[in-house]
């Protein structure tokens, strides 16, 4: 039977080989957008304790340095850091030289970031000097940084450059594209910028994930009747808002990953439909020769299935390429995921929806195949 | 002592088309023995290819009896039916309908693939059945790479590589010129003389029913009895 099957595939290989590659490329496609999703929002690496307070406005525009000691009087806040968007060119505008660079508080940093690990001597260090920086390992590893390494950072959105040395190395327990982060001291650069005071971010630790809703909601109303009124969200919520700034992408994604699989479903059903119509009548003759209706039907379902799972397969074996070739073009127009990466989950989802595509697009020409009328299949030729 | 290898109780069978219905076999009677070739002649229309599909159990008659090998077909379902079928039937069809994707060797061993049979053996049937129909120098050829004469011998080899007790052929050298056809008849003949098979051919042409032991007339769905002629024997 699996003979059959197999040389029934290879009856017309142009039809067999579209079909494949259409299902591939549709789940690579799917898939990709399955992982820019969950890299975009950085939710691996957000904190259940942490909270984010912003301008209530946009990302982009700050806020008064001075709310921190406001924020940090709240009851259930535990720890409070600075955060700031430095962004800046490292050596070039290549891809590879794109990553987070961030100005924050040394003196803060380490206790709203617990699960940053960084030795005492390291925090020290930093701490002492004015110029120093932590990154993480994974971006020390890709640049071959070490220990005292000195790097320059043109200013682009502040007109300043900044010169840092190495002082630090930590890294992520389960998350490698936190380890993918550079944070230096913001005092360097709003000294340079003459002491304007104002901030992008403030990261809240508190005291239990169980306070957030209340803390949220005093955070917001303590600025309530301030020109600079402030959005605060756990961290979570807050790696999702980075969509919303280009509007609602997840619902984007989502729609156009639910349009690639409507349209390959059917054009899956109608090539299925349209092999097992031309074989109506070698159908009718396995029935005369004594093969029941349900091995009938796993006949064309098993081919059917062969070929979602021939074009899961395929992606699967593509798809690191591809992902690697996206983020490339991405990363030339600033975007830069570093956890754009396949993960555990997606051989299970491309397999998943490949298994699903080849059984629905075979059940109904397998339907018709097993319900037919022996009589009516050898009349069609005959 | 001679067994009636099928015996068909006064058997109806109506097609509806749109709102019509059509009757075609009206009240058919008739028994074959085991061992018996029998031709079953008729104009086209007459129901000849209906009353062999109802022998068959590929279709169902309206009323009536059908028996074959001592099993009442009304009785089967369809799954029973078919499996039935595939140890008791061995059907030739007038346009071969050979597996185009599949080797001669591999249309043959396709029913056999229903049984419990190993490789190996299934193999030695195969090659049998090869070697009776004469094509064993062919089994790695696909169907488009023989004749029509070749492609009908291999369907033959299908046809009995079961053993079945019964081979009902409709039509077996309609769609083959005059030699072939004649191979084909031999062939038939062959298997009922030398191997007993119990044949009932559905034939348009006078000449190939003649090679038949009796020949049955169809007309009008009615099973003419004046011409129910023994040929042979």
């Amino acid at each position: 039977m699996f003979k059959l099957i197999r040389r029934n595939l290879l009856r017309n290989k142009r039809r067999t080989i579209l079909t494949v590659l259409s299902i591939a490329i549709a789940l690579i496609l799917l898939s990709f957008l399955d992982l820019l999703l969950a890299a975009m929002s950085g939710v691996n690496s957000a904190n259940a304790n942490r909270l984010v307070v912003r301008h209530a406005i946009s990302l982009t525009f700050s806020m008064p340095a001075a709310y921190e000691q406001r924020l940090a009087a709240l009851e259930h806040v535990e720890g409070i850091t600075i955060m700031n968007w430095f962004q800046g060119r490292y050596i070039d505008d290549r891809p590879e030289n794109f990553f987070p660079r961030f100005g924050t508080d040394p003196d803060t940093f380490p206790d709203v970031f617990p699960e940053l690990a960084l030795s005492p001597g390291e925090i020290d260090a930093w701490r002492a000097e004015r110029t120093a920086f932590i990154a993480g390992r994974a971006l020390a590893e890709e640049k071959g940084w070490e220990i005292g390494d000195v790097i320059t950072v043109e200013g682009d959105i502040y007109p300043v450059d900044i010169e840092l040395t190495l002082r630090g190395v930590f890294t992520h327990p389960t998350d490698e594209a936190a380890e993918r982060v550079l944070y230096f001291d913001w005092q360097y650069v709003e000294e340079a910028l003459g002491n304007p005071g104002q901030i992008n971010s403030f990261y809240v630790l508190l005291d239990s994930p169980d306070n957030m809703n209340e803390t949220i909601a005093q955070a917001e109303a303590m600025f309530e009747n301030s020109p600079d009124q402030v959005r605060a969200e756990t961290e979570a919520a807050f790696f999702l808002s980075f969509l919303e700034m280009m509007g609602n992408i997840q619902f984007l994604f989502s729609a156009i990953g639910l349009a690639v699989i409507a349209s390959i479903f059917f054009i899956t059903v109608n090539t299925m439909a349209m092999a097992s119509r031309e074989r109506t009548t070698e159908v009718a003759v396995l029935r005369t020769l004594g093969f029941t209706r349900s091995r009938v039907l796993a006949i064309v379902l098993f081919e059917s299935l062969a070929v979602g799972v021939l074009g899961a397969a395929i992606g699967l074996a593509v798809m690191p390429v591809v992902t690697g070739a996206i983020s490339s073009v991405l990363a030339t127009q600033g975007i830069t995921f570093s956890e754009l990466r396949l993960d555990d989950r997606t051989p299970t989802l491309v397999m998943g929806i490949g298994v699903f595509l080849g059984l629905a697009a075979g059940l109904v020409p397998a339907l018709q195949a097993m319900n037919m009328k022996i009589v009516d299949g050898l009349r069609r030729v005959a | 002592m001679t067994e009636k290898l099928v015996e068909i109780s006064d058997v109806t069978k109506n097609y509806r088309r749109d709102e019509f219905s059509i009757k075609v076999l009206a009240g058919v009677s008739m028994d074959v023995t085991e061992g018996e070739f029998v031709a079953l002649m008729g104009p086209s229309g007459s129901g000849k290819s209906t009353l062999l599909n109802l022998l068959a159990g590929i279709d169902r008659p309206t009323s009536g009896q059908i028996r074959v090998a001592g099993q009442s077909l009304g009785a089967l379902n369809d799954s029973q039916l078919a499996g039935w079928r595939h140890r008791n039937i061995g059907f030739v069809f007038q346009f071969y309908h050979l597996i185009p994707v599949l080797t001669a060797f591999e249309n043959l061993e396709l029913p056999l693939t229903l049984t419990k049979l190993s490789r190996a053996q299934r193999r030695k049937k195969v090659d049998l059945a090869l070697d009776v129909v004469g094509l064993a120098d062919r089994k790695d050829h696909y169907p488009r790479q023989l004749s029509g004469g070749q492609e009908q011998r291999v369907a033959i080899a299908r046809a009995i590589v079961t053993d079945p007790r019964l081979v009902l052929a409709d039509e077996p050298t309609g769609d083959l010129d005059a030699a072939s056809a004649q191979e084909i008849l031999d062939l038939l003949e062959q298997l009922n003389e030398e191997f007993g098979k119990t044949i009932v051919m559905v034939t348009h042409d006078p000449r190939a029913a003649e090679r038949a032991g009796r020949e049955l007339h169809l007309d009008k769905g009615r099973l003419n009895s004046a011409t129910d002629t023994a040929l042979q024997g």
